[in-house]
């Protein structure tokens, strides 16, 4: 059969560059000694600091998300639409720049929020600072689960509640809560997955840390920078990664299959909100400052940076930084990188996710979801590994050409495409499994070729899963850079790495200037997602 | 523990749209009101207004005499002290059944035994014993109805709510469980207000009904009375079927389009503008007998009776009898009004 011929060189073409890396890289890290690396005090180090930089975010994420997705569904509570949106900005943006605008605000010297309550009030650098960081930025991971879940809850339910005597607040403890909990342990599980493969926000708010708090991934790239024996280290490191990783979705899978138990054994179904009466107002003011806290305050003190004539200096304010950064050849070149890089990528993600979609291969599908589990740092030091010149990769014969990709921009696209196919493949199978079959049969049946009512009949109905698609593998690429910085050639800066190193080493208002542009860019495309998704209303349907 | 009810002049709108408009009711301690009408009447919202799960704009609602809605007065569901049987049955999927029953018995911080105890008590009412450990989702419809019942009844209120607790089920279903319904309130005797648009559950259950239409009270009577004595054209036609045929009376004859009736002896006397609504039973159907003639539209058989519809212009008359072997839908037949109500038009 055709399709079987086709499903089976998209395997061997996907699989060459995501299986068998991974392969390369565990054979790696099995060599001699790998215990005395995870058991060196650098390793255990790092290994703690993830595990409770990971464990705060998602505990915070938790304890936060939860009950603000509870009351936005499911009471009264004004502007809960707004907030929604807010809500799903968070993890739209790359937790670096989360990272950026809390250093602006609460480094222990001269933090904008420390100045208000005294030096060294706040300190956002190590463990909590990071878990703080990760936890926001991964709040949609929860939020959005557990309001999908309460959206299928039949008010009569918690009614029932209320007339056996429960309070408002009783009544959302016992009827709501329980239900949408399985969604949200499972979203929390994500954000510990989130936080752990992160690499960005660790390295900006561990290694100025006193002392300095590695993190597995922030110290995998230090190992990388060392050569060799580094390399060595740190693919014992990734290993242990993915041991967490794997046991986290595991775990997840647990979780989401007691989920689908039924959330609503009522036919006619009803939604009317649980009246908060007098606590709205407290409700509404701590709502807002939490929205407040953790997406508007850090998204203006990096605004704010980008106006500094020297970092963390507030006096004469002005925009000499975007003219220095819009003018400067090294950002220009390394955009123009990024631009072609990303529509690339996006090209090909949605290009392949169609054809994926087509094959309709579960197994297909459930390779490009585990590569996007997989910590980006352990993706990229795997291609790393396989294909740079120093190793030999000695399986196939076609050993020449793979040599060849090392330190190349080509393997930092194939590292986005592959890192980013289950976009193309989350997206197109939805759409495809949405498709209905009679309009291209249709088609067919009025004299269009199978090529001709593909183009007529199916690529119309899918315009909104290929937009999507396109759309949130350009934005993912644009602000990449946990794969990038340990992929991209040396000399050909990517927007994302160029970010990194202007706040790490040289200017962060530099720096502050490109996080403002991504903000822009996301909230842009957000809106862009979101018009194109909204769902169209069957014919025939009221 | 049973409680008195009552609504004075109460009123509801969602947002300019009136629901229920000025609505006054009694409900005697123990005894079973229904409030019954088509679907948007406001029946529901009435009796979602005495739950205190919506407030009156205007008007008061006390139970046992105690103000719960009324100028400065709301006292919130929880605290009514009622049981509340909804249409979805609500029964809460991620708790047994047992823990279903036992929620209300918990809020009041019972002991322990005692709860047991009156859970099971509860569970036997309804029939269900021996089910208490299971979960929801292994129950049948019938049975979440009867956990929903044990539930609003397990911590004695003082008023059951039941808002069209039969409607999702089946036939025999719906008939074995109004049974048990009448039987469970004889017993317990608990001041009960039954939602419903089905007549026959109204009627069969209730010691007073009152009819709904568009937000209100059309007839608050016995069920025999409402049978009998309609109130209005619409009580006529929502409680007994009646074809409401809109016309002329006059000199012992009512016109209705191009039919002349002939009406009945205690209606001769009548005249002038109104309706006349006759029940399917009473409009006599014949081959050769008197009155005006209508073209058959279909003949449905109903196992000890045959009904017939006439299409008459834009409106359809139903009639019940005995079949007739000849009539075969097209025919002409003869109709002629055996009893009737005529309401003048003001």
């Amino acid at each position: 059969m055709r399709s079987k011929g086709v499903a089976g060189l998209l395997f061997a073409v996907i699989a060459s560059f995501t299986i068998v890396p991974l392969v390369t890289l565990f054979a790696r890290s099995s060599g001699d000694g790998w215990l005395s690396v995870v058991a060196s005090p650098e390793a255990l180090w790092a290994l703690r600091n993830t595990l409770l930089t990971a464990a705060g975010a998602a505990g915070f994420a938790f304890f936060v998300g939860v009950p603000i997705a509870v009351v936005l569904e499911r009471t009264d509570v004004p502007w809960a639409r707004a907030a929604r949106v807010m809500l799903t900005l968070p993890s739209a943006i790359p937790p670096y720049v989360w990272a950026m605008g809390w250093v602006a605000l609460a480094n222990p010297r001269a933090g904008l929020l420390n100045l208000v309550l005294g030096p060294g009030t706040l300190d956002i650098y190590g463990v909590a600072g990071i878990a703080f960081v990760l936890g926001g930025a991964g709040l949609p991971l929860v939020v959005l689960p557990t309001s999908a879940a309460l959206a299928r809850v039949d008010s009569s339910l918690e009614e029932a509640a209320r007339l056996s005597g429960a309070s408002v607040w009783r009544t959302l403890l016992t009827v709501p809560l329980p239900l949408a909990l399985p969604a949200s342990l499972s979203g929390t599980a994500l954000v510990f997955l989130y936080s752990a493969s992160s690499f960005g926000a660790p390295y900006i708010l561990g290694v100025s840390a006193s002392p300095p708090t590695p993190t597995l991934t922030t110290r995998m790239y230090s190992e990388v920078l060392m050569g060799a024996d580094g390399l060595h280290r740190a693919a014992v490191l990734s290993a242990e990664l993915v041991v967490l990783a794997v046991g986290v979705l595991a775990l997840n899978a647990v979780l989401s299959r007691s989920n689908k138990a039924a959330l609503s054994l009522s036919k006619g179904f009803t939604r009317r909100p649980l009246p908060l009466g007098r606590a709205r107002i407290v409700v509404t003011a701590t709502i807002t400052m939490i929205i407040c806290m953790i997406i508007i305050l850090p998204l203006l003190a990096v605004f704010l940076t980008s106006l500094e004539p020297n970092w963390g200096q507030l006096k004469g304010l002005g925009f000499s930084h975007w003219r220095a950064v819009l003018s400067n050849a090294r950002t220009v070149s390394a955009t123009v990188r990024s631009i072609v890089l990303s529509v690339s990528a996006a090209v090909l993600v949605t290009g392949l996710g169609l054809a994926i979609a087509m094959t309709r291969r579960k197994w297909l599908e459930t390779m490009g979801d585990a590569v996007f589990a997989l910590p980006g740092t352990v993706f990229a030091l795997a291609l790393l590994v396989t294909f740079s010149r120093d190793v030999r990769f000695i399986a196939f014969e076609q050993v020449a050409f793979v040599v060849a990709l090392g330190n190349t921009l080509t393997l930092l696209l194939i590292a986005y495409v592959a890192k980013h196919l289950a976009y193309g493949i989350r997206n197109l199978g939805d759409g495809f499994s949405q498709l209905d079959p009679s309009l291209a049969e249709a088609a067919r049946l009025g004299g269009a070729s199978v090529g001709r009512a593909f183009v007529d009949a199916v690529v119309p109905q899918l315009r909104g899963p290929l937009t999507t698609a396109l759309m949130l593998t350009f934005l993912t690429c644009m602000t990449e850079l946990t794969v990038s910085v340990l992929l991209v050639p040396s000399g050909s800066e990517v927007l994302g790495t160029l970010v990194f190193e202007l706040q790490s080493y040289a200017d962060p208002g530099a720096a502050a200037v490109i996080a403002c542009a991504f903000v822009v860019m996301v909230i842009v495309m957000m809106i862009g997602i979101a018009a194109v998704s909204r769902p169209r209303r069957a014919l025939g349907a009221p | 523990m049973a409680a008195t009810v009552e609504l004075v002049g109460v009123e509801k709108r969602y947002g300019v749209t009136p629901v229920v408009r000025g609505v006054s009711l009694k409900v005697e301690a123990g005894s079973l009101l229904a409030l019954l009408g088509p679907s948007g009447c406001g029946k529901t919202t009435t009796l979602r207004l005495i739950a205190g799960l919506e407030q009156p704009d205007a008007g008061t609602i006390s139970i046992a005499a105690r103000v719960v809605d009324g100028p400065g007065t709301r006292v919130a569901p929880e605290k009514r002290g009622l049981g509340m049987v909804f249409q979805s049955y609500a029964v809460w999927p991620h708790r047994s059944v047992e823990q279903n029953v036992a929620y209300p018995l918990v809020l009041q911080k019972r002991s322990r035994d005692e709860i047991a105890t009156r859970v099971a008590e509860a569970l036997g009412w309804v029939r269900l014993g021996g089910l208490g450990e299971r979960m929801p989702q292994q129950l049948s419809g019938g049975q979440l109805q009867r956990v929903a019942l044990a539930r609003a009844l397990v911590a004695n209120p003082s008023v059951l709510l039941l808002d069209e607790p039969l409607s999702n089920l089946d036939v025999s279903l719906r008939e074995e469980l109004r049974g048990e319904i009448a039987a469970l309130r004889a017993r317990l005797g608990t001041t009960t207000i039954l939602v419903t648009h089905d007549q026959g559950e109204a009627l069969a259950l209730a010691d007073s009904v009152a009819v709904l239409r568009a937000g209100v009270i059309e007839q608050w009577a016995s069920p025999s009375v409402t049978f009998h004595e309609p109130a209005t054209a619409f009580v006529a036609s929502f409680v007994g079927g009646a074809n409401v045929l809109e016309g002329h009376a006059e000199s012992g004859v009512f016109t209705w389009g191009n039919l002349r009736f002939s009406l009945p002896d205690e209606l001769k006397g009548i005249s002038g503008r109104g309706t006349l609504a006759v029940r399917p039973e009473s409009l006599e159907v014949s081959v050769d007998g008197d009155g005006p003639r209508a073209v058959l539209a279909a003949r449905l058989f109903a196992g000890s009776f045959v009904e017939y519809r006439f299409s008459v212009g834009d409106a359809v008359l139903r009639a019940i009898g005995q079949p007739i072997e000849s009539a075969q839908p097209g025919a002409l037949l003869r109709l002629r009004v055996l009893r009737a109500w005529f309401f003048a038009t003001p």
